[in-house]
């Protein structure tokens, strides 16, 4: 069963290779069929391989499928090798079942577009890479996969190019995740350095072996990783780029920018733990970037006005949560926030989908309202996602995998109150932001009639990933709710367990008490102040310091200015004052000596025998008289 | 001779019979097919009897011939090389109102003239085999006689190949005046015994450079190339381009090497200047070029001084590595010129890069098939260009030759400029040319599907050269 696992990757990279070359002169339907067969059939083998590992796990928890080996060169001997663990294996089965449902639903959303199979071969390109990324037993095999996704990423971010404001979005996002990339090449360089090897278990092997406890280059390394995951997955100072990315599709803001792509930072650091372990620096710095990034993005959550904005900032305050959880040593915790977060935003997203296409691509909740008799499946596909989301107690998914992660924050040797503070208020502020999305959205006077009820084909997904938002965190039951830790016993394999020590004031019963406080006023206060008493909120940002905080919040706290005038000008100016700079005479001066030689050179080429002739003769002679006067 | 001498000259034995064949049976009824037909079976077969020939080697066959892997897998190279021209040509032949029969006779011999210069081990053998090869080489070259451009190319190319001969055979006569022997196993133990560094010895070489540099077409023995390369019809072109250039070569590595010269003082200076000039030359002779064929002429010079690189390497992996280059090289000049064959209608070849003027959005296919050759030449990765390079810089390193690597690499990047322009213009969405005003031939079914096999074997070798790499790793047990 486990020699299937090549064709996970295969089949959705050959069936973008066929949509990609031959999708111009396919049939949409065509298109849609293949896009989607291909990532059904992935989906299914790794169902089949994942019902293999729990049935009859291979030796040793892992499984190595050796392909080939690219290049053998002075010690340098890249393999094509995939590894699969539990780690690798949960995240592939919820990328390829979650990526499945979201390409269902893209025939319907895509319907009529005119790039439609060109949609359809990025996408099942992005699959390819993502599952790369995962399963990339070397750390070339992860760097392809994170390129490439970053690539489709790009494409589809610009996917409607005619539109400047797009391709500029697809821009940003490139250029912004390039500086973590850069930071995180550099680690890469930095472990296959001092380690000496690419493959990245042996590597793992090697670093504990040789690296003492909160050694210099476990932390250079680490905090050079975190900033390659900071750049991927929207994390303080680098996460202005994702809110601008919902310039894409809808289904791609889904895909890629919520449920999977984003979501490849956390699993970098979950793969190389064995590093931040061994540096405890590197490893507190995920930790405050992860507690300020979620409570900074729910703030901006709070004050934005675009359906799909509010939606991205929710992301970003949301892997947040994974990164406090990886940086609390709460492994498990985080790659289950990541699995039930794909589910409920993945489903968020395609529900905000509906809504965009009902009401003409209007995406502003402020000319919506009272939707809620008219597209009654979205309405609920809404309140069970935001639920799940904000962590309603004891029945959404969202609730467990959340207050696993709290309590590891308080409870872990490397946690802290303050991280667990942070937390708690980033509770409150989801509950706030999105049960105002809701209210605004759904509730209140009806301003503009829906066009149409979404048909069946993006039903079914939604429905589905409704079910999965409730359901997926039964999985792991918390200590007071009879200790059923299924996820994590599962992971061990994989990642460590947290390390619990009981907190000297609280019990995880009572720590969670302050999260479900933190929700229900957070649900309360958007009841009064979005459903109630909507002139409070308006007047309160009207004038004053009110006004400045919600301008200051609603600019994501005015990071897109500061890096304007801190990098983008400047650099913009140096380039146009500096056109004509000594550099510049390097490069074209070098094209300027090359055109002469080829001038020079080519008189040489005259087309007379007798002179070819007599470069020969010439050519002989120098060589004798070489030789002879050696 | 006993038999086992007969199986391991078969390949060589079935090249020849085939040649004679075809040449009977246009004797008795002039039918394309049929010769084309004979032609192509007979190079299957030749390419079978390698593996009996493989079970007896290695073999002096006769004090001129040696039978060993080395000269096995070149034999293995020269005959798919023939066999895919076979199949371009078909096409190409179809189109032009000639004699069209003794095309395949004249490249049958053709391939046994380079079979047998790489497998020979002395200067008589050396001497038939470059012989054989060039004088089919002239007819080949004028075969298209209606065309003034085809005879002039002939001309020149028979002229200077009869001046570089002669210096070739004075520089033997030297070197066999005063050593008193011709065979290079023999020549190794003299010259390992002090008679290398004897001033006619080192003269004679010296003139057998001119030789060897002028089949390789390399400065200053290069100037003829573009000329005929232009004038020639586009599937003797790619013949030229990739058997006879490979096969000098490969009879390069093994006189020097099984001879103990490389290692001389004046060798390595020698070649490194060829090698030097000829990457600066060609690269920069390409630059603003018009003439696709011309363009690849150029690009030849400077890829046989990319060659001479991992000549200058030495020891086995230089070898190893120059023996790779030429294979990716051999594959990607087969493809190009086999692009331009099948383009080419009656009256002229379509060598204008005019003619290539948004060519992706006519003939996608052909022009995906000439960007994977272009990138290969440029030396793009996943392609066996990059890896050929690779392996050459990486044998260069080891030589620590640092000078020939600087301008190894500093000369690809002026390479790619001229590669890229062609590539822009195949993917160019402005101007592109109607079909009224360029029309373009229909794609012959076997070209297509050569091209189409040579572009996957070039990625194919790019992304999982281990068949290969062993392959030539074996193969090197010959000069070692």
């Amino acid at each position: 069963m486990f020699h299937l696992l090549w064709l996970v990757p295969a089949i959705p990279f050959a069936s973008a290779a066929l949509l990609l070359i031959f999708g111009p002169r396919m049939s949409h339907r065509m298109a849609g069929f293949l896009g989607c067969a291909s990532i059904g059939l992935s989906a299914l083998i790794s169902i089949l391989i994942t019902w293999r590992f729990i049935a009859l796990p291979p030796p040793g928890g892992n499984y190595t499928q050796y392909l080939w080996t690219w290049m053998n060169v002075a010690g340098f001997h890249p393999d094509i090798a995939l590894y699969l663990d539990t780690l690798s294996l949960i995240m592939v089965l919820v990328v390829t079942f979650v990526s499945f449902f979201i390409h269902v639903y893209s025939v319907e959303y895509m319907h009529g577009d005119e790039g439609f199979s060109r949609f359809f071969g990025y996408m099942n390109l992005f699959v390819a890479s993502m599952v790369v990324l995962l399963l990339g037993n070397n750390l070339l095999l992860l760097y392809l996969g994170w390129e490439g996704v970053g690539l489709c990423s790009y494409l589809l971010i610009g996917f409607w190019y005619t539109e400047p404001k797009n391709s500029l979005a697809a821009r940003k996002a490139f250029i912004v995740t390039r500086v973590g990339d850069t930071a995180m090449a550099l680690g890469l360089f930095l472990l296959f350095d001092k380690l000496g090897t690419l493959t990245i278990q042996p590597m793992m092997h090697a670093a504990q072996l040789q690296w003492p406890h909160g050694s210099v280059y476990a932390t250079a390394a680490g905090l050079l990783l975190l900033g390659g995951a900071c750049g991927k997955s929207a994390q303080l100072p680098l996460q202005t780029w994702l809110p601008d990315a919902m310039a894409g599709p809808t289904p791609t803001s889904a895909l890629i920018h919520a449920a999977t792509m984003v979501t490849a930072g956390v699993y970098l650091i979950a793969r190389t733990h064995v590093i931040f372990q061994l540096a405890p620096t590197a490893q507190l710095a995920v930790a405050v970037v992860g507690a300020v990034t979620l409570v900074a993005a729910g703030f901006a959550a709070v004050t934005q006005d675009d359906i799909k904005r509010i939606l991205a900032y929710s992301t970003v305050s949301q892997i947040g949560y994974m990164f406090l959880g990886l940086g609390v040593g709460a492994w498990t915790a985080a790659i289950f926030h990541f699995m039930t977060h794909a589910f409920f935003k993945a489903l968020l997203f395609l529900a905000s989908g509906m809504v965009i296409t009902s009401m003409h691509h209007e995406q502003n909740i402020f000319k919506m309202g009272g939707l809620r008799k008219k597209l009654p499946l979205t309405y609920w596909a809404f309140v069970i996602g935001g639920c799940s989301l904000a962590g309603l107690p004891l029945v959404t998914a969202g609730f467990y995998s959340k207050g696993l992660i709290l309590w590891g924050a308080l409870s872990s040797p490397v946690g802290s109150t303050w991280l667990w503070i942070f937390g708690v208020v980033g509770v409150f502020m989801t509950s706030l932001y999105i049960f105002r999305l809701i209210f605004i959205t759904f509730h209140g006077e009806c301003q503009k009639e829906p066009s149409h009820r979404p048909g069946w084909l993006m039903g079914v997904p939604v429905i589905v990933l409704s079910t999965l938002a409730i359901v997926g965190g039964f999985v792991e039951l918390p200590s007071y709710l009879g200790n059923h830790p299924w996820f994590t016993n599962f992971l061990q394999s994989s990642l460590p367990a947290t390390i619990e020590a009981h907190h000297p004031l609280m019990s995880e019963l009572g720590a969670e008490g302050w999260a479900v406080l933190a929700f229900f006023l957070g649900l309360g206060g958007a009841w009064y102040l979005f459903l109630r008493h909507r002139e409070v909120p308006e007047a309160l940002a009207a004038k004053g310091l009110g006004r400045a905080l919600h301008r200051w919040w609603y600019t994501d706290w005015g990071m897109d200015w500061l890096y304007d005038r801190l990098f983008v000008r400047p650099v913009g100016w140096f380039s146009r004052t500096n056109k004509t700079d000594a550099v510049d005479l390097i490069y074209t001066g070098t094209a300027a000596l090359t055109r002469a030689g080829w001038a020079s050179l080519r008189l040489t080429e005259t087309g007379r025998v007798r002179w070819y002739a007599t470069a020969l003769v010439l050519g002989t002679v120098i060589f004798v008289l070489i030789v002879a006067l050696l | 001779m006993s038999s086992a001498d007969f199986v391991a000259l078969l390949p060589l034995i079935v090249l020849g019979a085939t040649a004679i064949v075809v040449m009977m049976s246009i004797a008795f009824r002039r039918s394309h097919a049929l010769a084309s037909t004979l032609t192509l079976v007979g190079l299957a077969v030749a390419f079978w009897s390698l593996w009996p020939a493989a079970g007896e080697v290695p073999r002096q066959v006769t004090p001129l011939l040696v039978i060993d892997r080395f000269a096995l897998y070149y034999f293995g190279l020269i005959i798919a090389a023939t066999f895919a021209v076979v199949l371009m040509s078909y096409g190409y032949l179809e189109r032009h109102d000639v004699r069209r029969e003794e095309f395949y006779v004249l490249l049958l011999v053709a391939a046994l003239g380079s079979a047998v210069l790489v497998s020979s081990d002395h200067f008589i053998s050396f001497f038939l085999g470059l012989e054989i090869l060039s004088v089919t080489l002239y007819a080949l070259s004028a075969y298209l006689t209606e065309r003034g451009i085809a005879l002039e190319a002939g001309m020149k190319y028979l002229v200077l190949a009869a001046a570089s001969a002669a210096f070739l055979l004075f520089g033997m006569a030297l070197v066999y005046a005063e050593t008193g022997t011709m065979s290079f196993p023999q020549l190794a133990s003299d010259f390992a015994a002090g008679g290398a560094a004897h001033l006619w010895v080192l003269a004679g070489i010296a003139f057998m450079v001119t030789g060897f540099g002028f089949k390789l077409a390399v400065v200053p023995f290069h100037l003829w190339t573009p000329d005929v390369y232009q004038g020639a019809p586009a599937p003797v072109t790619a013949f030229v381009a990739s058997v006879s250039k490979g096969a000098m070569f490969a009879i390069l590595l093994r006189f020097f090497y099984q001879s103990g010269s490389r290692d001389l003082h004046a060798t390595l200076l020698i070649f490194g200047i060829i090698a030097i000039a000829s990457m600066i030359a060609g690269n920069l002779m390409a630059l603003f070029q018009n003439n696709v064929k011309r363009i690849l002429a150029y690009s030849s010079i400077a890829h046989l001084g990319y060659l001479l690189v991992a000549f200058e390497a030495g020891g086995l992996f230089g070898a190893a590595a120059g023996t790779f280059y030429l294979t990716a090289y051999m594959i990607t000049t087969l493809g190009a010129f086999g692009v331009i064959a099948v383009l080419s209608a009656s009256g002229r070849d379509a060598e204008d890069i005019e003619d290539y003027r948004g060519l992706f959005w006519r003939r996608p296919g052909l022009a995906t098939v000439f960007t994977v050759m272009l990138f290969s030449l440029a030396g793009i990765p996943l392609t066996a260009g990059f890896l050929g390079k690779f392996y050459t810089v990486a044998a260069g390193t080891n030589s620590s030759i640092w000078v020939l690597i600087f301008v190894l690499v500093a000369t690809s990047v002026i390479g790619l400029f001229y590669y890229l322009r062609v590539v822009v213009a195949l993917f160019a969405t402005e101007h592109i040319p109607s079909d009224a005003e360029r029309p373009l031939p229909v794609v012959p079914a076997m070209g297509g599907v050569t091209l189409g096999v040579l572009a996957l074997a070039l990625i194919w070798l790019g992304v999982y050269p281990h068949v290969i790499l062993h392959a030539i790793q074996s193969a090197m047990s010959g000069i070692f």
